[in-house]
């Protein structure tokens, strides 16, 4: 039996612990993620997922439905992860993958994906995650909410509190850096547009 | 809605981009397109831009959180009021090494003698209180050991237990501390754990050893092959345990890995 977020939300506000366990099953994976990609740092994003999760539990009974639950945890995220980058004062920092050992790469992956394509698929990610950190708090937000998480322009707009257009903006102005920095390491070749 | 597409309105082209405008709009983007190789090639690179931030993974996490609620006690962790979101402790997910599973069988076995030790005490204090017979030594010499049955309800109670004793080790992993001394910790656990073990382990044996003095002694008159005999079947209700105690360990392992 499957029950909706507004079902184990309902649930849990009755005193059930439990079905909340079950809403942080849901979504402590894309919180991580979200946090991971805004902060950089997998240590730091880990405890900004737990502290988001701690923080919706104890405000749970404040939570009127006036939005959609998944919504909610985002905020109370992003927030978190601003706090962080404030405190931190500094641009996320980037974990720059090590040698990657042959024995880790074969248990990763099927029998398909060679080593070479993984190698090159983790520098491609490394460099992709470099130019992200290049990006202002604003546009990075805006990128990964849009890109990873697939939310829409006013979504992003009512998470950021800022106006439609602005996200746009900054979506446009954030892809502009992003491409330039993937065309001048080489990432970004004629050959690879064309083959898009 | 834009009647006309001018280049460099960027809003309209992220739009388009996205796929988030209205259908005329996105017929008017077309047509511009088609005719202006500089918004086409923008498009292009922009699309590719996408595709290469696809390839961004984060790394993977160990994590797991639970609320877990205060009525287990928790001394020596501040006491917050209401449940709290742990962090799962390291091992959790983790294959875990050879000494730990060593550990944990060590220590699963240990739980299961205690069920069966619980089970003689509860039983009263002397030995002719009624056991429930093993169905593994059914058909032995009734004067000789037996084992205590391992029912259903006892792997509840043993599966509650050591859902207990993991919200513990959580909790204690979770404590503010560094992950060194909290690993040390829980390598003190298990070693006091094992020592328990052993402790009970040879409690048991000197039960037994009783049991068979006291046979000895209320029947002088029985030779010694009697004697063999009793110790013979002791070695065959052992082994049997012991093949009971790791299927109650296979059991465990799933019921745990389940129980996430
Ligand atoms: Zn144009």
């Amino acid at each position: 039996m499957t029950f909706t977020d507004d079902e184990l939300v309902a649930r849990s506000m009755g005193g059930d612990a439990e079905s909340f366990n079950q809403l942080i099953l849901r979504w402590e994976r894309p919180i991580y993620a979200l946090a991971y990609r805004v902060i950089g740092r997998e240590e730091d994003a880990r405890d900004v997922c737990q502290e988001t999760f701690l923080r919706a539990f104890r405000a749970l009974p404040g939570f009127k439905g006036q939005a959609k639950f998944s919504s909610w945890l985002y905020r109370i995220a992003l927030n978190l992860c601003r706090d962080w980058i404030r405190r931190q004062r500094r641009a996320p920092v980037m974990q720059m993958p090590e040698g990657v050992e042959p024995g880790e790469l074969i248990a990763e992956t099927g029998p398909v994906e060679s080593i070479e394509d993984l190698v090159s698929r983790r520098q491609l990610s490394a460099l992709v995650e470099q130019a992200m950190a290049l990006l202002p708090e604003e546009q990075r937000t805006a990128i990964i909410l849009k890109e990873y998480h697939g939310m829409t322009f006013q979504e992003i707009a009512d998470m950021q509190g800022c106006p439609l257009s602005t996200v746009k903006t900054r979506l446009y102005q954030g892809l502009t850096v992003l491409r330039r920095h993937l065309e001048k390491n080489g990432q970004l070749t004629p050959q690879l547009v064309k083959r898009s | 809605m834009n009647e006309t597409f001018t280049c460099g309105d960027h809003g309209v082209l992220v739009s388009y981009l996205y796929d988030e405008c209205a259908p005329d709009e996105r017929r008017t983007i077309s047509a511009h397109v088609a005719i202006c190789s500089a918004c086409a090639e923008e498009l292009t690179a922009l699309g590719a831009t996408r595709e290469q931030l696809a390839l961004w993974s984060p790394p993977d996490a160990q994590l797991g959180f639970r609320i877990v609620s205060d009525a287990a006690p928790a001394p020596a962790l501040q006491r917050e009021k209401g449940p709290r979101v742990l962090r799962p402790p390291q091992w959790w997910r983790k294959p875990m090494p050879a000494w730990a599973q060593a550990a944990a069988a060590a220590a699963i076995f240990a739980t299961g003698l205690t069920l069966g030790m619980t089970r003689g005490t509860v039983g009263g204090p002397e030995r002719s209180a009624p056991l429930q017979a093993s169905s593994v030594s059914s058909g032995a010499d009734p004067s000789g050991p037996r084992t205590a049955a391992v029912t259903r309800a006892d792997l509840a109670a043993l599966e509650q237990r050591l859902r207990a004793e993991m919200r513990t080790q959580t909790r204690t992993v979770s404590a503010p501390v560094a992950a060194a001394p909290a690993d040390a910790r829980i390598l003190e656990q298990v070693r006091a754990m094992i020592n328990e073990s052993e402790q009970r382990q040879s409690r048991e044996l000197g039960r037994r050893t009783t049991e068979v003095v006291r046979d000895f002694d209320a029947q002088r008159s029985d030779d010694l092959a009697r004697i063999e005999r009793t110790i013979g079947q002791m070695d065959a209700t052992t082994g049997v345990e012991v093949a009971q105690q790791r299927q109650m360990v296979n059991y465990l392992m799933r019921v745990s890995q389940r129980g996430q």
